[in-house]
């Protein structure tokens, strides 16, 4: 295990959320990718919030095994059982069982994303108009508040809040395309 | 919390609609259970499966971008989450 994932961990042991920040913004990606194939069957994004809640409620007790990304490991096998309870619970008969049965340690490859993506996108969110560019912002910078309330702050009818957050989604990949950089996922 | 018909303007067809759904369902807000449990967002039950797989897409693009634009490299997701943590 990586000494800078020891210091990490026992960090996050001691409740320092600016180190399980950390974490989460690279374990985040790697958990949702791990989730696709129960994309038909539950709300992805529910299970990964709560997986990751989990991880953070656990880590206190939390023995890693020694091997590398012990924790992420931890969470894609806490997001696969919550996703496999809740597709069982809404009797989801699209599921394969052989995907059900598939490794809990398959891990998901380290994502790496395009090294122009960062500076690109700062730009192509300038160019967006001003309603999208709000609405977008709105989302961002308040994530855990109702699209409903977000729309009133904004003085939006709800309708069109959510076509400003299409334009502005729509409008960022876009303009991203035009700089050559294209966001393949896999479902 | 499915969109309330806009009065100004023509019912939306169904695939504007399923557009709409699909919308709200990339956002990082969900409700909580009874049992303190994070749910499903309301707008998800009204996609069938391709809109799900869709929202799965979509979704995962729109965190990218906004883990690109966030200085932690946080999406709305980690933000959300964090949030979360640090309000308890």
């Amino acid at each position: 295990m990586p000494i800078d994932e020891i210091q990490q961990l026992e960090a996050i042991v001691r409740g320092e959320s600016g180190a399980f920040a950390s974490w989460l913004a690279g374990a985040e990606p790697r958990i949702r990718r791990s989730l696709a194939r129960f994309a038909r069957a539950v709300d992805t994004e529910a299970v990964l919030q709560e997986s990751l809640l989990r991880v953070w409620q656990v880590a206190p007790r939390f023995k890693p095994d020694g091997q590398p990304e012990a924790l992420l490991r931890m969470g894609v096998r806490i997001a696969r059982n919550l996703a496999i309870s809740g597709a069982r619970r809404r009797r989801a008969q699209q599921l394969d069982l052989d995907l059900l049965g598939e490794g809990a340690e398959a891990m998901p490859p380290m994502d790496e994303p395009d090294p122009r993506l960062r500076g690109t996108i700062e730009q192509c969110r300038e160019k967006l108009p001003r309603n999208p560019q709000r609405s977008l912002a709105a989302r961002l910078e308040r994530p855990g508040i109702r699209d409903d309330v977000l729309a009133q702050s904004l003085g939006m009818n709800l309708n069109t809040f959510f076509q400003n957050i299409r334009r502005a989604r729509l409008g960022l990949l876009d303009c991203l395309k035009r700089h050559g950089i294209e966001l393949e996922i896999r479902a | 919390m499915s969109p309330p018909p806009n009065a100004s303007s023509p019912m939306p067809s169904d695939d504007q609609w399923a557009d709409l759904l699909v919308e709200q369902v990339t956002s990082a807000w969900r409700p909580r259970g009874m049992d303190g449990y994070i749910e499903p967002h309301p707008a998800w039950h009204d996609l069938n499966e391709a809109e799900r797989t869709e929202a799965y897409r979509e979704t995962t693009r729109l965190r990218l971008m906004e883990a690109a634009l966030d200085p932690r490299g946080l999406s709305a997701t980690g933000r959300a989450v964090l949030e979360r943590v640090t309000r308890r």
